[in-house]
């Protein structure tokens, strides 16, 4: 089939979808997400060729001269659609069992698939227009998803995600004027030819622009304060797609700009982005390990992952900015691979948040427990998720952390100092953030799926239905199977770390991740062979010196006392109890304590515990700015006095100002 | 021959352990248990039947294999007398911590299953510690990485034959308060005592009974002859065999005995001269040494060296 | 012997080993803890004197690393135990920023001077390396007298101080002229004498030398 006609026969597949939603009729509760699970496989097959063939162009409206809507495929467009597609048929299906009892389902049909359509568009625009007009629609819809059951909490997160994302999107439309001004193009293509006659100064205006406008929706530190407030208020399916793909679309943007139509840059464009993913990595799963709602917790995750893909995108356009077109190559293969890796597992991870929050009615690790036995599959899977992220081998994760270690290491080649010492520090930074990670990810598991249920509800829980599960599994599989076989994962992306970076490399050969220059090499599938076969030896060993033993069931210790309550276990707040103090000059955690004494001081009877962490920048940056911002407003509020003469004399002294300055 | 030499590790890391408890007993002015007795010890383990809880899951009974497993493949990966094994391919330092990660993953895991407080302070406290350490220890190996040009163990065995040099050895120095607090060894973990105050790994495995304790241990065992057999791949790797030759070999394997057994010497001294910390001054410990690992690297970069 | 020492370039163990007391300073809280690492580290700075001088083969050298382990290696840490002893403090007062910070803090200034030095100086004398460190042990000296409170412990970071100058001028000259090498020596053992003499009388008149409350004495 032509490019072409998988492409139209995809967006006719979402929009029937999209309006099929509207339709209140029962029995098509599903249709919305079969449909689009099968568009999403169309589009899959879009991707798999992009990443094959040269690039492909397409309009889908007709032209006007500035106003066109067209969409262009190119190598990197096609790893993105790969990764969109493989996200969206997961959650698809996951959906399809999980609006069976959702109250809003014909809304929520209605704009996923809009959703997961603005995804597509977003990533093959062509031009500045068709870019702009998906990513607001992108932002729409998620708003609406958000804010469907029109609650207070809802919409709270709801406004802030708006504004949040609109102070991106005016970086981002500001940037797009300066391109538009220095080359007088509208298309990415188009425009490559007249940024070498731009100045350099502005090129730097430009990267910063887009560092901010597209953090913002990446979610880098500080600008990632949304995520955790929309994240954990969305229906799990929505939060899955927002945060495995939505926060992608910024670094789409991020490269679509600074690589590829920028080109190059100076050495510290790289090694700020490096550090700005440090700093974001390392702060994100900082907050992160300290809340105990699941999704929170997962959002905070994402804002690390996307500062280790940052980290690998800083590093490549470092190496870029020396010279070192392998290098630079090696390192945005990591940071691509972790691209649709974190797609992967954080997908798994919050639709298997989802399925808990749906069976036990609350978010919080501390009502959960022993789910594991009483939810199996689903426990499975998200051990899965868990394992992945955390980087642990054999799984996908640790295939392309391996790889920005690599690159992040090879940092030492560059000329300057500074680079030599900022990239190994990157790497161990890298390393902090991993056993963060790991210690929130056996917080997250241990507590909710391991122990005793510490709550009626988590009590008499029970496996959801199959659809969720089986959505589940299509995130899981490949999460073990991209890091068993790295090889065609990292097929899809090659040809865009070549047009970006002008360089190949082969990183796979005969299962095993290698880099030539440093003959570094590993090989996921040949661990996880010796551990199979080391399980079956001491297993034989075991029976030959041990016989054949029986296990008794008992109670767990208790030093003796009977009755072990539940709720004597370690809580979530207790396990990481710990780092709250190590790091509390991070924190600032604030402690209120309030005593009630019946005869001072020894005879107390309440005391009132409160403990609280704001985090720093929302402290002193984000409350005094919006308060200035409403000050100023409170200003402006008096020129609105409602008096329609006022009103009048505006204009008129408007048009009198007109007609002296532009005569 | 060479792609015997792990199961060194395997057989041999009851010994060592055994020895150093042996010393830290004659500085300590008792006789102690023989040498031989870990290997009594997880022998007698094997013949009993287990109790488990009915709190746990699949995940309490998995643990010990995938603890076992994983840590007996981070010995196939780390080159012990011979750099001429086929295996070192499989993985270079960084495969070989994660590895080592894994199981610790699996045994707070395993800690948590139990629903007990022992267990979660002991996965708490455990995954804090890897908090602590895994960026200083990290940094100790990079340094040494990039002084090779690469992070394959194997490489950079035979590059440098021994660390002299300023930034090695301050990496050498920050490397070894890794292992102690990797193995937990005093001045982290008392590894004698099951006091809840000085369980970390302890607190763990307090569940288990039977073959699953006597896996842990094993593991537990390996885990630290690994760490010895790596700072000496890196740090002095003098004397390695790098063919298969078999008296290359046989010098290899008397040359490895004598370093381990220095090492151990060195853990049980520095056992036996200190106190166990108070678990939260380690930060001020493993960031002093975070520090050291910093000037390592900042050395090397000007030095060249 | 002097291919020997080359071979294991035993100029770099010394001169990162001056770095590491300089270094480690932030890290201890007693006095003793101070007068040691001051007196390793110029045992340090003199066996380097001592090393340079067999390379070069100058005799004016021999006789600056003996008078250098003279003074700064025996006299001035035996008279700064005395006065330790005199004035029956023990330990540093909390100082400014905690010891870990101030461990980081100087890890970093390491690095810093080490980016800085890189590019451009062109150094006659040997071993750039050593130049960097001994500033860096000035800057690190510098930080520590800036952070703690104690008269003492400034004391001993200005004792520091003069050791990296020393180290500095040593590097880029092969040791400075004798006579003027011998001249700051006397002016630093004058010194110390006589900050030893205020310190115990100000803890006498004032019964503390702690800097916070003699701030209280200004105007």
């Amino acid at each position: 089939m032509e490019t072409e006609q998988l492409l139209h026969f995809g967006i006719s597949l979402f929009a029937v979808g999209a309006l099929s939603a509207l339709v209140p009729v029962k029995t098509f509760r599903i249709v919305p997400y079969l449909l689009s699970l099968i568009g999403s496989l169309f589009f899959l097959s879009l991707g798999l060729i992009l990443t094959v063939i040269t690039p492909a162009s397409y309009q889908a409206l007709p032209a006007s001269s500035i106003f066109e809507f067209s969409l262009r495929g190119d190598a990197l467009a096609g790893f993105f659609v790969i990764t969109i597609s493989l996200v969206a048929s997961a959650v698809s299906v996951y959906s399809i069992g999980f609006t069976r009892n959702y109250v809003y389902a014909g809304l929520s049909g209605f704009f996923t698939n809009i959703l997961i359509l603005s995804l597509y568009s977003v990533v093959l625009s062509a031009n500045l227009f068709t870019f702009l007009i998906s990513w607001e629609t992108m932002a729409i819809a998620s708003y609406f998803l958000i804010t469907l059951d029109r609650s207070d909490e809802t919409s709270r997160a709801g406004l802030f995600y708006a504004v949040m994302t609109h102070i991106g999107t005016a970086f981002i439309i500001a940037l797009f004027f300066i391109l538009y001004r220095f080359t007088n193009r509208m298309d990415f293509e188009g425009m490559k030819a007249g940024i070498a006659s731009m100045p350099t100064a502005v090129k730097t205006v430009v990267f910063i622009f887009a560092l901010i406008g597209f953090g913002t929706k990446a979610g880098i530190v500080p600008l990632h304060t949304w995520i955790p407030r929309a994240y954990p208020v969305a229906p799990p399916h929505i939060a899955a797609l927002m945060s495995g793909l939505m926060i992608k679309m910024g670094i789409y943007g991020f490269l679509r700009i600074s690589f590829d139509v920028l080109g190059q840059g100076p050495e510290w464009w790289g090694i700020t982005v490096i550090s700005v993913g440090a700093v974001s990595a390392l702060l994100g799963i900082l907050y992160g390990l300290i809340e105990n709602d699941l999704k929170v917790f997962l959002a905070y995750s994402s804002v690390e992952n996307v500062g280790i893909i940052l980290l690998g995108i800083g590093a490549s356009m470092m190496f870029k900015s020396n010279g070192l077109a392998t290098l630079s190559s090696l390192a945005l293969t990591a940071a691509l691979f972790h691209v649709l890796n974190h797609a992967l597992f954080k997908g798994v991870l919050f639709l298997g948040a989802g399925s808990v929050i749906h069976t036990t009615g609350s978010g919080n690790m501390e009502h959960m427990g022993g789910l594991l036995k009483r939810m199996p599959v689903t426990g499975l899977f998200f051990l899965a998720g868990a394992l992945s992220i955390c980087a642990l081998p054999p799984f996908n994760g640790f295939a392309s952390e391996w790889l920005t270690y690599q690159a992040l290491l090879l940092g030492y080649q560059s000329p300057s100092v500074t680079a030599k010492i900022v990239s190994p520090l990157g790497g161990a930074a890298l390393a902090l953030t991993g056993a963060l990670a790991a210690a929130g990810f056996v917080k997250a598991f241990g507590i909710t799926f391991l122990g005793a249920p510490r709550t009626a509800e988590s009590r008499d829980a029970g496996e959801v239905p199959l659809p969720m599960v089986v959505g589940m599994a299509f995130l899981a599989i490949p999460c073990l199977l991209f890091g068993l076989f790295p090889g065609p994962a990292l097929s899809f992306l090659m040809p865009a770390v070549y047009a970006m970076t002008g360089a190949s490399t082969t990183l796979e050969q005969h299962g095993m991740l290698g880099v030539g220059q440093t003959s570094a090499a590993v090989s996921p599938i040949g661990m996880l062979a010796t551990m199979a076969a080391m399980m079956i030896a001491v297993m034989l060993f075991i029976r030959m010196k041990g016989g054949v033993r029986k296990t008794v069931y008992g109670d767990s210790w208790g030093c003796g006392t009977p009755g072990l309550t539940p709720r004597m276990q370690y809580t979530a707040t207790a396990f990481t109890k710990p780092l709250r103090i190590i790091y509390k000059r991070i924190y600032l955690p604030r402690r209120d304590i309030k005593v009630q004494y019946l005869l001072k001081p020894f005879f107390v009877k309440s005391i009132h515990y409160g403990s609280e962490i704001t985090p720093f920048f929302e402290r002193y940056v984000y409350e005094p700015a919006t308060r200035f911002i409403q000050a100023v407003a409170s200003k402006v509020k008096l020129l609105q006095s409602g008096s329609l003469n006022l009103y009048l004399g505006y204009i008129l002294i408007t048009l009198i100002l007109l007609l002296i300055f532009a005569t | 021959m060479g792609y015997l030499q792990f199961l060194i590790i395997i057989l041999f890391s009851p010994l060592v352990n055994g020895v150093i408890k042996k010393v830290k007993a004659y500085m300590q002015g008792r006789i102690g248990p023989g040498v031989l007795q870990p290997y009594y010890d997880l022998l007698r383990l094997l013949k009993k039947d287990m109790v488990v809880s009915t709190e746990t899951s699949w995940i309490f009974k998995a643990t010990p294999y995938i603890v076992f497993t994983a840590t007996a493949t981070a010995a196939v990966i780390v080159p012990v007398v011979s750099t001429a094994s086929p295996f070192s391919m499989m993985g270079d330092v960084i495969a070989l911590i994660y590895m080592l990660a894994l199981a610790r993953f699996f045994m707070a895991l395993g800690g948590l299953d139990a629903g007990t407080g022992f267990g979660g302070e002991g996965s708490s406290r455990e995954m804090t510690v890897a908090i602590l350490v895994e960026p200083m220890m990290m940094l100790a190996l990079f340094t040494a990485a990039i002084s090779a040009g690469s992070t394959d163990i194997v490489r950079i065995a035979t590059v440098h034959p021994a660390a002299f040099s300023p930034s090695h050895l301050l990496a050498l120095t920050a490397f070894i308060v890794a292992i102690v607090a990797e193995t937990g060894r005093v001045p982290v973990d008392n590894p004698d005592t099951h006091l809840e105050l000085t369980m970390i790994h302890e607190g763990m495995i307090l569940e288990y009974s039977g073959r699953y304790l006597a896996l842990m241990e094993w593991a537990h065992y390996m885990k630290q002859m690994i760490l010895f057999t790596l700072a000496i791949d890196i740090f002095f790797p003098l004397g390695i065999a790098q063919s298969g030759n078999p008296a290359v070999l046989a010098t290899a394997v008397a040359v490895y005995v004598a370093k381990v057994t220095g090492i151990a010497l060195l853990m049980a001294l520095v056992e036996s001269t200190r106190a166990k910390m108070r678990f939260f001054q380690l930060p001020s410990l493993l960031g002093g040494a975070f520090v050291l690992a910093f000037l390592s690297l900042v050395t090397h970069i000007m030095m060249g060296k | 012997m002097k291919s020997w020492i080359e071979a294991f370039s035993i100029i770099d163990f010394i001169s990162v080993g001056i770095l590491l007391t300089a270094v480690t300073l932030n890290a201890f809280k007693s006095i003793e803890s101070y007068v040691k690492a001051y007196t390793i580290n110029s045992w340090l700075l003199a066996s380097l004197v001592a090393v340079v001088a067999v390379l070069v083969g100058e005799t004016h050298l021999y006789i600056a690393a003996l008078l250098t382990l003279a003074t700064k290696g025996i006299i001035i840490p035996l008279f700064l135990r005395r006065i330790v002893r005199r004035m029956r403090v023990t330990h540093e007062i909390q100082p400014y920023i905690s010891n870990s910070l101030s461990l980081a803090i100087s890890g970093i200034l390491v690095a810093v001077v080490y980016a800085s030095l890189k590019e451009g100086i062109f150094i006659t004398g040997f071993s750039k390396d050593v130049l960097q460190i001994s500033i860096a042990v000035i800057l690190i000296s510098l930080f520590v007298m800036i952070t703690r409170k104690m008269a003492l412990t400034q004391a001993i970071g200005l004792l520091f101080m003069e050791n990296g100058l020393f180290l500095a001028g040593f590097s880029l000259t092969f040791g400075m002229p004798t006579m003027i090498e011998l001249g700051v020596l006397f002016d630093m053992l004058m010194g110390v004498i006589i900050l030893g003499i205020f310190a115990i009388q100000i803890k006498r008149a004032f019964a503390s030398t702690d800097l916070d409350k003699l701030t209280v004495l200004k105007g």
